[in-house]
Protein backbone atom coordinates (compact mmCIF):
# COMPACT_ATOMS: atom_id res chain seq x y z
CA UNK A 1 0.00 0.00 0.00
CA UNK A 2 2.70 2.75 -0.93
CA UNK A 3 1.52 5.70 -2.21
CA UNK A 4 1.85 6.56 -5.82
CA UNK A 5 4.51 8.97 -5.19
CA UNK A 6 6.21 6.32 -3.11
CA UNK A 7 6.82 4.41 -6.13
CA UNK A 8 7.13 6.47 -8.76
CA UNK A 9 10.79 8.07 -10.02
CA UNK A 10 11.68 11.35 -9.81
CA UNK A 11 12.56 12.88 -13.44
CA UNK A 12 14.28 15.87 -14.14
CA UNK A 13 10.92 17.32 -15.06
CA UNK A 14 9.58 16.55 -11.37
CA UNK A 15 12.96 17.87 -9.98
CA UNK A 16 12.06 21.16 -11.92
CA UNK A 17 8.60 21.62 -10.77
CA UNK A 18 10.16 21.20 -7.27
CA UNK A 19 12.33 23.04 -7.60
CA UNK A 20 9.97 26.17 -8.71
CA UNK A 21 7.36 25.77 -6.48
CA UNK A 22 10.30 26.15 -3.50
CA UNK A 23 11.48 29.18 -5.33
CA UNK A 24 7.77 30.36 -5.36
CA UNK A 25 7.16 29.41 -1.87
CA UNK A 26 10.16 31.77 -1.09
CA UNK A 27 10.09 34.34 -3.52
CA UNK A 28 6.13 34.82 -1.63
CA UNK A 29 8.35 34.38 2.04
CA UNK A 30 10.44 36.54 1.13
CA UNK A 31 8.27 39.68 0.61
CA UNK A 32 6.04 39.11 3.47
CA UNK A 33 9.06 38.81 5.63
CA UNK A 34 10.12 42.47 4.46
CA UNK A 35 6.80 43.85 4.90
CA UNK A 36 7.16 43.67 9.09
CA UNK A 37 4.55 43.48 11.72
CA UNK A 38 3.28 39.59 13.09
CA UNK A 39 0.83 38.85 11.35
CA UNK A 40 3.62 39.23 7.56
CA UNK A 41 6.20 37.78 9.81
CA UNK A 42 4.00 34.47 10.60
CA UNK A 43 2.92 34.16 7.08
CA UNK A 44 6.11 34.28 5.62
CA UNK A 45 7.74 31.61 8.11
CA UNK A 46 4.76 29.39 7.58
CA UNK A 47 5.78 29.82 3.83
CA UNK A 48 9.97 28.76 4.89
CA UNK A 49 8.10 25.87 6.74
CA UNK A 50 6.11 24.61 3.91
CA UNK A 51 9.40 25.14 1.88
CA UNK A 52 11.13 22.51 3.70
CA UNK A 53 8.54 20.34 4.05
CA UNK A 54 8.38 20.08 0.26
CA UNK A 55 12.28 19.18 0.20
CA UNK A 56 12.57 17.06 3.07
CA UNK A 57 13.44 13.70 2.23
CA UNK A 58 12.65 12.05 5.15
CA UNK A 59 10.08 8.96 4.50
CA UNK A 60 7.35 10.38 6.68
CA UNK A 61 7.41 13.91 4.78
CA UNK A 62 7.45 11.79 1.56
CA UNK A 63 5.03 9.70 2.43
CA UNK A 64 2.89 12.94 3.46
CA UNK A 65 3.87 15.10 0.60
CA UNK A 66 -0.04 14.78 -0.96
CA UNK A 67 -1.24 16.52 2.45
CA UNK A 68 1.57 18.78 2.37
CA UNK A 69 0.71 19.64 -1.06
CA UNK A 70 -2.73 20.42 0.00
CA UNK A 71 -2.03 22.73 2.76
CA UNK A 72 0.90 24.31 0.90
CA UNK A 73 -2.10 25.15 -1.93
CA UNK A 74 -4.84 26.09 1.02
CA UNK A 75 -2.12 28.30 2.53
CA UNK A 76 -1.18 30.07 -0.56
CA UNK A 77 -5.35 30.56 -1.33
CA UNK A 78 -6.03 32.28 2.20
CA UNK A 79 -3.34 34.16 2.22
CA UNK A 80 -4.44 35.76 -1.30
CA UNK A 81 -8.24 35.54 0.00
CA UNK A 82 -6.76 37.52 3.25
CA UNK A 83 -5.09 40.13 0.88
CA UNK A 84 -8.53 40.59 -0.86
CA UNK A 85 -10.29 41.36 1.84
CA UNK A 86 -7.79 43.49 3.73
CA UNK A 87 -5.44 44.71 1.16
CA UNK A 88 -2.54 46.65 0.86
CA UNK A 89 -3.36 47.13 -2.90
CA UNK A 90 -0.19 47.94 -3.94
CA UNK A 91 2.97 46.93 -6.46
CA UNK A 92 4.54 44.60 -4.23
CA UNK A 93 1.11 42.63 -3.17
CA UNK A 94 0.02 42.15 -6.65
CA UNK A 95 3.93 40.70 -7.38
CA UNK A 96 3.24 38.70 -4.44
CA UNK A 97 -0.30 37.78 -5.13
CA UNK A 98 0.97 36.86 -8.89
CA UNK A 99 3.62 34.44 -7.44
CA UNK A 100 1.31 32.48 -5.27
CA UNK A 101 -1.60 32.06 -7.92
CA UNK A 102 1.37 30.52 -9.82
CA UNK A 103 2.66 28.77 -6.26
CA UNK A 104 -0.85 27.19 -6.43
CA UNK A 105 -0.81 25.86 -10.28
CA UNK A 106 2.67 24.52 -9.49
CA UNK A 107 1.65 22.71 -6.73
CA UNK A 108 -1.56 21.31 -8.43
CA UNK A 109 0.57 20.14 -11.42
CA UNK A 110 3.17 18.56 -8.88
CA UNK A 111 -0.16 16.91 -6.95
CA UNK A 112 -1.46 15.29 -10.73
CA UNK A 113 1.91 13.87 -11.47
CA UNK A 114 2.81 12.29 -8.50
CA UNK A 115 -1.00 11.60 -6.89
CA UNK A 116 -3.26 11.51 -9.46
CA UNK A 117 -7.05 13.30 -9.20
CA UNK A 118 -6.93 15.04 -5.78
CA UNK A 119 -10.10 14.25 -5.10
CA UNK A 120 -9.57 10.77 -5.67
CA UNK A 121 -6.76 11.19 -3.88
CA UNK A 122 -7.88 12.68 -0.56
CA UNK A 123 -11.12 9.77 -0.56
CA UNK A 124 -8.27 7.23 -0.67
CA UNK A 125 -6.06 8.07 1.82
CA UNK A 126 -9.37 8.61 4.20
CA UNK A 127 -10.78 5.28 3.31
CA UNK A 128 -7.15 3.80 4.29
CA UNK A 129 -7.01 5.90 7.69
CA UNK A 130 -10.39 4.61 8.63
CA UNK A 131 -9.82 1.06 7.75
CA UNK A 132 -6.58 1.82 10.15
CA UNK A 133 -8.12 3.19 12.74
CA UNK A 134 -10.62 0.02 12.72
CA UNK A 135 -8.24 -2.90 12.60
CA UNK A 136 -6.77 -0.68 15.54
CA UNK A 137 -9.66 -1.44 17.48
CA UNK A 138 -10.79 -4.68 16.49
CA UNK A 139 -7.38 -5.63 18.10
CA UNK A 140 -7.85 -7.66 21.19
CA UNK A 141 -6.61 -5.22 24.23
CA UNK A 142 -3.42 -6.53 25.66
CA UNK A 143 -2.42 -7.61 22.05
CA UNK B 1 17.85 12.47 -9.20
CA UNK B 2 16.37 12.77 -5.73
CA UNK B 3 19.87 14.54 -4.35
CA UNK B 4 19.04 16.93 -7.53
CA UNK B 5 15.68 18.29 -5.48
CA UNK B 6 17.12 20.32 -2.87
CA UNK B 7 20.36 21.58 -5.23
CA UNK B 8 17.66 22.87 -7.31
CA UNK B 9 15.71 24.54 -4.67
CA UNK B 10 18.56 26.53 -3.41
CA UNK B 11 19.57 27.89 -7.15
CA UNK B 12 15.30 29.10 -7.29
CA UNK B 13 15.76 30.52 -3.91
CA UNK B 14 19.16 32.73 -5.02
CA UNK B 15 17.36 33.84 -8.37
CA UNK B 16 13.88 34.53 -6.05
CA UNK B 17 16.48 36.84 -3.49
CA UNK B 18 18.27 38.42 -6.45
CA UNK B 19 15.35 39.49 -8.16
CA UNK B 20 13.54 40.50 -5.12
CA UNK B 21 16.43 42.20 -3.79
CA UNK B 22 16.26 44.94 -6.14
CA UNK B 23 12.45 45.34 -6.06
CA UNK B 24 11.99 46.69 -2.53
CA UNK B 25 11.64 50.13 -3.75
CA UNK B 26 8.39 51.09 -4.46
CA UNK B 27 7.09 53.91 -6.69
CA UNK B 28 7.02 57.25 -4.34
CA UNK B 29 4.26 58.87 -5.73
CA UNK B 30 4.89 62.43 -6.89
CA UNK B 31 7.90 63.62 -5.48
CA UNK B 32 7.72 67.44 -5.28
CA UNK B 33 9.73 70.13 -3.25
CA UNK B 34 8.06 70.72 0.65
CA UNK B 35 6.56 73.89 0.94
CA UNK B 36 7.15 75.33 4.67
CA UNK B 37 2.97 74.60 5.66
CA UNK B 38 3.58 70.99 4.84
CA UNK B 39 2.58 68.68 7.17
CA UNK B 40 5.19 66.31 8.35
CA UNK B 41 5.08 62.69 9.83
CA UNK B 42 7.34 59.93 10.06
CA UNK B 43 7.38 56.08 10.95
CA UNK B 44 9.12 53.84 12.54
CA UNK B 45 8.86 50.67 14.90
CA UNK B 46 5.15 50.14 13.01
CA UNK B 47 4.19 53.35 14.69
CA UNK B 48 3.91 56.70 12.94
CA UNK B 49 5.77 59.51 15.02
CA UNK B 50 1.68 61.14 15.79
CA UNK B 51 -1.74 60.37 15.50
CA UNK B 52 -3.50 63.87 15.08
CA UNK B 53 -2.44 65.87 11.42
CA UNK B 54 -3.80 69.09 11.10
CA UNK B 55 -4.59 70.91 7.77
CA UNK B 56 -6.14 74.27 6.38
CA UNK B 57 -9.38 73.49 5.09
CA UNK B 58 -10.44 73.63 0.69
CA UNK B 59 -6.45 74.29 0.22
CA UNK B 60 -4.24 71.56 -0.93
CA UNK B 61 -1.26 70.31 1.23
CA UNK B 62 1.54 68.64 0.94
CA UNK B 63 2.37 65.41 3.51
CA UNK B 64 6.00 65.15 3.78
CA UNK B 65 6.23 61.48 4.89
CA UNK B 66 10.26 60.44 6.86
CA UNK B 67 9.79 56.56 6.33
CA UNK B 68 12.72 55.81 9.13
CA UNK B 69 12.86 51.49 8.62
CA UNK B 70 12.64 49.56 6.10
CA UNK B 71 8.98 48.41 6.49
CA UNK B 72 6.95 49.92 3.57
CA UNK B 73 4.19 52.25 4.50
CA UNK B 74 2.37 54.92 3.42
CA UNK B 75 0.07 57.32 4.38
CA UNK B 76 -3.59 57.28 2.93
CA UNK B 77 -6.44 59.56 3.70
CA UNK B 78 -10.00 58.15 5.06
CA UNK B 79 -13.35 60.03 5.24
CA UNK B 80 -14.63 57.75 7.98
CA UNK B 81 -13.21 55.53 10.74
CA UNK B 82 -13.95 52.65 9.07
CA UNK B 83 -11.87 53.42 6.42
CA UNK B 84 -13.58 52.60 3.68
CA UNK B 85 -14.55 55.95 1.93
CA UNK B 86 -10.63 56.45 0.07
CA UNK B 87 -9.63 60.18 0.07
CA UNK B 88 -6.11 59.87 -0.46
CA UNK B 89 -3.77 57.00 -1.16
CA UNK B 90 -0.50 57.22 -1.54
CA UNK B 91 2.10 54.16 -2.61
CA UNK B 92 3.86 52.11 0.48
CA UNK B 93 7.16 53.01 0.57
CA UNK B 94 10.29 50.86 2.21
CA UNK B 95 12.57 53.16 3.90
CA UNK B 96 14.46 55.22 5.21
CA UNK B 97 13.48 57.54 2.65
CA UNK B 98 10.82 60.47 2.94
CA UNK B 99 8.78 61.39 0.12
CA UNK B 100 6.42 64.30 -0.25
CA UNK B 101 2.56 63.81 -1.16
CA UNK B 102 0.30 66.65 -2.47
CA UNK B 103 -2.70 66.27 -1.23
CA UNK B 104 -5.83 67.60 -2.61
CA UNK B 105 -7.80 70.51 -0.89
CA UNK B 106 -9.93 69.20 1.36
CA UNK B 107 -13.25 70.47 3.10
CA UNK B 108 -12.99 71.12 6.52
CA UNK B 109 -13.86 68.19 8.93
CA UNK B 110 -12.31 65.33 10.92
CA UNK B 111 -10.51 62.71 8.81
CA UNK B 112 -8.41 59.41 9.12
CA UNK B 113 -5.53 58.37 8.23
CA UNK B 114 -3.41 55.14 8.19
CA UNK B 115 -0.87 53.13 6.84
CA UNK B 116 -2.73 50.54 4.15
CA UNK B 117 -0.10 47.84 4.81
CA UNK B 118 0.12 47.99 9.07
CA UNK B 119 -3.95 48.97 10.02
CA UNK B 120 -2.75 49.64 13.60
CA UNK B 121 -0.89 52.39 12.74
CA UNK B 122 -3.53 54.91 12.17
CA UNK B 123 -4.59 58.82 13.38
CA UNK B 124 -6.76 61.70 12.72
CA UNK B 125 -6.56 64.60 10.61
CA UNK B 126 -8.37 68.09 11.47
CA UNK B 127 -8.99 69.66 8.14
CA UNK B 128 -10.05 73.28 9.75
Amino acid sequence: MFPRSAARPFTVADGLIRAGIVGLVLGTAYIHSTLGGLLFTLNATGYVVAAAAMLAPIALASRLRWFIRIGLMGYALATIVGWAIQGPYYSTAYIAKAIEIALIALVAVDFVRFDGNPVAKVRREMTDGLAWLKSRRSEPAGA
Amino acid sequence: MKRLAPALGLLALGFVLVACSGGGGASNGPAVSADPNAVTISAKDLKFSTDTLTAKADTGFQIEFDNQEAAPHNVAIYKDSGFSQKVFVSEPVGGPKTVTYSVPALAGGTYYFRCDVHPDMKGTLQVQ
